[in-house]
């Protein structure tokens, strides 16, 4: 279970990103983060890995605060949370396999992910990783050299490859054409659905929201505006997400 | 006003340093010319003479740029506010390697011969640290634009400091590395020329040598012979970037 | 082996020696004025380097001038470039004397080797149609060089004199040590006499005005790059980075 109270967070500048925000999360749900940009939903799968720190407030994953956490416990609790992000943040000059051992980091001891002497197993877990996401073909092939889509499955399978409780998603397919855009969250709902791991989407498409998503949290200004099921969820409550009327670049197929 | 200022020092800087236009044709009745001619290429190909020293400054070359580069690997990741482990780290690894590089080599070079003795090996010691100042400040400045983003997607793994930047940015910095790494090699065959004269060894001990007795023919074959040495390193390390980058 | 692993220990102990650095005989010898003097050789070296090497690089670059002129001239560069200024010094002292102009002068010349072969890149790397423009005119070769290129090279160019005078600052005082002026005699006449205080002196008076030296360097080096990309303020020290890389003749993708 996740746990959000009274969590802000506030940046060096002055930015509030985050305003008192209260969230709770039950194990093996697929959450739909909305907003315009700017309205916080980084911020909000940040604080949850600690990669930004929030100012206020409490955040439990599984029961381990994150707030005011030591580095050994922050290392931890990420360890359990797998992360994909907008840009895929893939090393391009290196094996898609070395990548996906990157989730492997956190139970490796340090020498031996620096040498790069990966033990069997966590070979063999990054190997799983990718035939989940179904390139397990391309392990050895320089990252540089995919497509998106395939960039943003060799992301997936690193997050898979961490064997995750959590998995949070960065506007995934924000750099991604709609077919592919649709393979993968398709991806990401089955892994939810197989595998059971929480996972919370940022997206900035409401028709991919409204196709995907059970449950949807709407962000405005960093405060939570709107949290309900998907099925109770209207035109005017998008409205009211983004505080102007809808258009046509907020979906990702143009005439969907 | 900058430029009045600029103007106004170099005045002051040209009449302290002597500035003398006449220099540049009496130049060409220096009586030095002709000791210039003609290459003595007998003497300079000899083994013993020239090619063993050679052999020698190469030696030297090699173990200090290793020595001066794999120094210089870590301290880059030290120096760079991207992968630093911490703010004290950062501050003190910048302040000691710049007062490091603002020593000149041939200071270095004579500092430790005098600590250590005259001889190759103390070449190979200012040649270390010579290579490790030059690695650093080009290497480091590759680190600093190297992309952040791989490097979130490992803390976010859960990684350790070190793993987190071997695996995060290393692959993404080591063909820059490996080219830099060539680059201070060709760096260090040309010092090496100079080094004899502070008494650190290899191919710098004869043109020293020949320069006391005023045998500028054979300091003249000895920078023909470098110069073409240099030019081969420099199509061949030319040759491995490309297949790198 | 004994001597590999006995140096650190002799290197420590010159260095400790060296401590506490004798600042007041420093400064009674003339120290602080002789560093000086190595800036004065290196500016006015850098500046021979300056005037004589901007006319060549348009010589010498590919998109400006002919094969035949170009090719000797490029030739010129790597000639110059392999010939260290210690031994253009020992051939300009006959003519010169012992002193400052020696330094300045083998400084200047030196400078011709790096200087052009990086002016020429810079002006490889210029857009073409300015050049295009002035040559639409019915302008001379040598306007289309003045009003087309010179001014898209200055500032990249004006950067890299910055950047060589830096090292040169290095370079003079290393001359000093066969008497082309500047700190470099002092540091070997102190070390001569194993007087190690003294060295200390000679060697932080210079370390303070090198760091000086390079900090501001860079500050206005850093002024000129981003005056000359106005109106983009962010990847400044990429431009910089990108700058400094091409000084090495290593490009980065």
């Amino acid at each position: 279970m996740i746990e959000f109270r009274d969590v802000s967070v506030t940046y060096r500048g002055g930015v509030r990103a985050l305003r008192n925000v209260d969230l709770t999360i039950d194990d093996g749900e697929f959450v739909v983060v909305v907003g315009l940009s700017g309205a916080g939903k980084s911020t909000l799968l940040r604080a949850m890995n600690g990669l930004i720190p929030a100012t206020g407030g409490s955040i439990t994953v599984g029961g381990t605060e994150v707030v005011g956490a030591s580095n050994a416990e922050l290392r931890d609790v990420r360890s359990r949370i797998g992360m994909i992000f907008q840009t895929f943040n893939l090393v391009h000059r290196t094996s898609v396999m070395n990548n996906v051992l990157m989730g492997r980091l956190a139970g490796v001891p340090a020498w031996r992910s620096t040498l790069g002497m990966w033990p069997a197993t966590d070979r063999e877990a990054a190997m799983a990783a990718l035939e989940r996401v179904g390139i397990v073909e391309k392990a050895y092939v320089r990252a540089s050299n995919l497509s998106g889509g395939q960039q943003q499955r060799v992301g997936i399978a690193r997050a898979l490859a961490q064997e995750p409780s959590v998995m949070l998603a960065d506007e995934p397919v924000a750099a991604l054409d709609p077919v592919t855009s649709r393979q993968v969250m398709g991806d990401l709902q089955r892994i939810n659905l197989d595998l059971g791991i929480t996972t919370l989407v940022n997206l900035h498409f409401l028709d991919l929201a409204r196709e995907f998503g059970r449950r949807l949290v709407g962000l405005r200004e960093g405060e939570v505006v709107f949290d309900g099921d998907i099925d109770d969820v209207t035109d005017e409550t998008f409205r009211e997400i983004y505080g102007r009327a809808i258009t046509v670049d907020d979906l990702k197929t143009a005439d969907g | 006003m900058a430029a009045v200022l600029v103007v106004a020092y170099t005045l002051v800087a040209g009449r302290t340093v002597g500035f003398d236009l006449s220099t540049f044709w009496q130049v060409w009745s220096n009586p030095l010319w002709e000791k210039f001619w003609p290459i003595p290429w007998g003497w300079v190909l000899d083994r013993h003479n020239v090619l063993d020293p050679l052999v020698e400054t190469f030696q030297i070359a090699i173990v200090s740029t290793l020595i001066g580069c794999g120094l210089a690997l870590p301290l880059a990741f030290a120096m760079s506010p991207l992968t630093a482990p911490n703010r004290v780290v950062l501050v003190v690894s910048r302040s000691i390697m710049n007062v490091v590089r603002a020593v000149p080599d041939l200071f270095w070079a004579k500092l430790l011969v005098t600590a250590v003795g005259i001889g190759a090996f103390a070449g190979s010691w200012a040649l270390s640290v010579f290579s490790l100042a030059v690695m650093v400040k080009l290497f480091s400045e590759t680190v600093d634009g190297a992309d952040p983003r791989p490097l979130e997607a490992a803390r976010a793994a859960g990684g350790r400091h070190m793993p987190v930047v071997r695996t995060g940015v290393l692959p993404t910095v080591l063909p820059e590395y490996v080219a830099y790494g060539l680059y201070v090699f060709e760096l260090n065959i040309r010092a090496s020329v100079v080094l004899g004269l502070v008494g650190a060894g290899g191919i710098g001990r004869v043109v020293e040598a020949q320069r006391q007795y005023f045998r500028f023919d054979r300091v003249l074959g000895v920078l023909v012979l470098v110069f073409v040495v240099v030019f081969v390193i420099e199509q061949v390390s030319m040759a491995v970037r490309k297949r790198l980058v | 082996m004994d001597r590999l692993l006995g140096a650190p220990g002799d290197a420590w102990d010159v260095f400790r020696r060296m401590v506490p650095p004798a600042f007041g005989e420093a400064v009674d010898r003339g120290v602080p004025g002789k560093v000086l003097e190595s800036v004065h050789i290196a500016w006015i070296g850098t500046l021979i380097g300056a005037v004589l090497s901007l006319p060549l690089a348009f010589l010498a670059a590919g998109n400006v001038a002919p094969v035949w002129i170009r090719t000797p001239v490029r030739q010129l560069f790597n000639v110059i470039r392999a010939v260290p200024e210690l031994i253009l010094a020992v051939i300009l002292i006959p003519i010169t004397g012992l002193g400052p102009w020696a330094g300045a002068l083998a400084i200047g010349v030196h400078s011709v080797g790096t200087l052009g072969k990086w002016a020429t890149e810079a002006i490889e790397g210029v857009d073409p149609g300015p050049l295009e423009a002035v040559a639409a005119t019915g302008g001379r070769w040598v306007s289309g060089m003045r009003w087309g290129v010179l001014p898209q090279v200055l500032p990249v160019v004006t950067s890299q004199w910055l950047f060589r005078f830096e090292i040169n600052v290095r370079a003079s005082a290393v001359l000093g040590m066969i008497g082309a002026g500047g700190v470099g005699s002092e540091l070997v006449s102190q070390l001569v006499f194993r007087n190690f205080p003294a060295v200390g002196a000679v060697l932080a008076m210079t370390i303070v005005v090198v760091l000086a030296i390079d900090t501001a360097s860079a500050a206005v080096r850093r002024r000129i790059i981003r005056g000359a990309v106005s109106g983009v303020d962010e990847g400044e020290a990429d431009r910089n980075a990108a700058v400094l890389t091409d000084l090495t003749g290593i490009r980065t993708p």
